[in-house]
């Protein structure tokens, strides 16, 4: 890449300052939620009595908050693993083999990326109805499982452009097909799998809608809704909204920085062929 | 059989992943579009009445003046993601292109908020906006602005712009993050060239990235045009199910969720016993403004693969 110094105040400044409040709610946010509610309402923005673990003790001890953690984490972990295997499998299976529908059928699998979540969620929701899994955490996990559209469509790419040399030998020594792909072939794709796994998480972990629909009772909720209970109700949860927020965003984001330059070059990678 | 499996051992692979894709993705959209030509709460039995769902959205009044309210609000969140948020994405991609110095800080804290849950990027809203404990007031009351003091979140005609706000906020990093990609795959002769004749950084700007990454800008526009039309999170969380004050945040999703899922009775109409047949139809009528962007898009880039 090509790069020429250019007297650069003017951007560095608002990029700076952009950035800088963004860093900044984020340390407030936190700051506060080490602070007595009483503390929070009367004296917002003064100087601080005291600092307390209080909020969060309260928040592990006297709250549902740790179900909505186990509940995120089941969700995330089960729904994942679900998509990671049947999509791998099904790219494998368009990408690896020749047959007459596979043109067609890739386009089958990508149909998905065109159709917003609103539109099918009414039968999807009578389809988890008629199965008495409303209100469960299978029922999510078996919706999210099935988005998987835009991970058959990297794989099928990746399996595509794979050298068949590879096959044909482990072929030769006589090695099964569902061997050659899961003990050679699933591995090497383990780069591709690993971006997968990064977009897919944070987007089901951030899901809303489809949790807001399908779980209706307190001890199965996900994070962002359980949030959305302590921030509605500012005047008498303003404490464990702080608390609750800080632990949903900052474990994360500590996370998303250690991993920044991966991850961005993924998504940069991915705009250009889309 | 087995024998014919072994021969097409595709099937094996394909066949779980294609069942649970069919049954959850698939075949919804077609039960949707004949759910919204019956009356239907849910419960009990369903009969078809072809087309009058639509007929009533588009002329019962309270259908219709929620619709147009709504749709009105996705095209503004729209064209205020088009005129200031694409502009800004294009800005900070190419000071981050031209590596400015510690573009790779901005470039995580830019697109950080998209880790962020929406309930969180709201509840941060309020730390900022809230009349009460916000920092936003206070910071207009120390610069002397006492009288643009007022309760932000409150005010319905600036609620949309709020929702607008955040939602730009958690999202501006990926849009910023797809034009890099775009601007890095420029061949470097080319900007070399231009920096021999004497383009400026703003004349590289304008005529040799933007014409050259045209392509990608816009996919992103057809990719915010969904993304706005298909707004949800913000305008639940700040407003609720009812949309807001005089339904000041109501956005077409929400109007959806109101109907199909929403307490019964607060809109009126046919809803206690059609709330199933009503709900998918809005979900059709929004799918529709969204095909026509996605069929915009399928014709241009096969008029481009014609030209090339």
């Amino acid at each position: 890449m090509y790069r020429i110094k250019r007297k650069v105040t003017a951007d560095s400044l608002i990029l700076r300052i952009y950035s800088m409040f963004a860093a900044f709610i984020l340390i407030y946010m936190t700051y506060n939620s080490f602070r007595p509610k009483a503390d929070l309402l009367s004296n917002t923005l003064g100087i601080p009595r005291r600092l307390t673990l209080e909020t969060y003790i309260n928040l592990f001890t006297g709250s549902k908050f740790p179900y909505f953690i186990l509940g995120s984490i089941i969700i995330l972990v089960f729904s994942l693993a679900l998509i990671v295997m049947l999509s791998s499998m099904v790219a494998y299976g368009i990408g690896r083999f020749n047959f007459r529908l596979r043109k067609g059928l890739l386009l089958y699998f990508l149909m998905g990326l065109m159709f917003p979540v609103q539109l099918g969620i009414v039968p999807i929701f009578l389809i988890i109805r008629s199965w008495g899994l409303l209100d469960t955490h299978t029922g999510v996990i078996l919706v999210y499982a099935a988005g998987i559209s835009m991970p058959v469509l990297l794989l099928t790419v990746f399996f595509q452009n794979l050298s068949r040399d590879i096959y044909e030998s482990a072929k030769i020594d006589g090695a099964s097909e569902w061997r050659i792909f899961q003990s050679i072939m699933f591995p090497m794709a383990s780069p591709v799998i690993f971006s997968i796994c990064i977009i897919m998480s944070v987007q089901i972990w951030n899901k809303f809608f489809m949790p807001l629909i399908f779980l209706q009772s307190e001890v199965k909720k996900t994070i962002p809704l359980g949030i959305m209970k302590y921030t509605q109700n500012l005047m008498y949860t303003v404490d464990i909204a702080m608390a609750s927020s800080v632990i949903a965003t900052v474990p994360i984001l500590f996370a998303f920085f250690l991993f920044s330059r991966k991850i961005l070059e993924g998504v940069a990678a991915g705009g250009v062929k889309g | 059989m087995i024998d014919r499996l072994k021969k097409r051992p595709y099937i094996f692979f394909i066949l779980p992943g294609f069942l649970l894709y069919s049954l959850f993705v698939v075949y919804p959209i077609f039960s949707a579009f004949f759910t919204s030509l019956t009356e239907w709460s849910g419960i009990g039995p369903k009969s078809f009445v072809g087309f009058d769902n639509y007929i009533e959205l588009f002329k019962n009044k309270q259908f219709f003046t929620q619709l147009t309210n709504a749709l009105k609000h996705n095209l503004i969140i729209f064209a205020l993601n088009t005129g200031v948020v694409l502009p800004v994405q294009i800005y900070m991609a190419y000071t981050i292109y031209n590596g400015i110095r510690g573009y790779r800080f901005f470039q995580s804290m830019i697109f950080a908020p998209q880790f962020i849950s929406s309930t969180v990027i709201v509840f941060m809203g309020t730390l900022v906006l809230d009349m009460n404990i916000g920092i936003f007031n206070r910071i207009l009351e120390w610069i002397g602005l006492t009288g643009w003091v007022r309760p932000w979140l409150g005010l319905p005609q600036y609620g949309i712009y709020i929702v607008w706000l955040l939602a730009a906020w958690a999202g501006v990093g990926v849009g910023m993050m797809f034009l890099v990609g775009a601007m890095k795959m420029i061949p470097e002769e080319n900007m070399e060239a231009a920096i021999i004749d004497g383009a400026g950084y703003w004349r590289r700007l304008f005529s040799i990235i933007l014409p050259q990454i045209r392509t990608t800008i816009f996919n992103l526009l057809i990719l915010t045009y969904i993304f706005s039309m298909t707004s949800f999170d913000f305008s639940f969380l700040l407003g609720g199910v009812a949309g807001g004050i005089n339904y000041s945040l109501d956005v077409m999703s929400l109007f959806f969720y109101r109907v199909a899922f929403g307490s019964d009775g607060e809109i009126g109409g046919t809803l206690d016993r059609n709330a199933m047949g009503m709900g998918t139809t809005i979900a059709c009528v929004m799918f529709c403004f969204i095909l026509i962007m996605a069929l915009l898009q399928l014709y241009f880039s096969y008029r481009k693969s014609e030209v090339e």
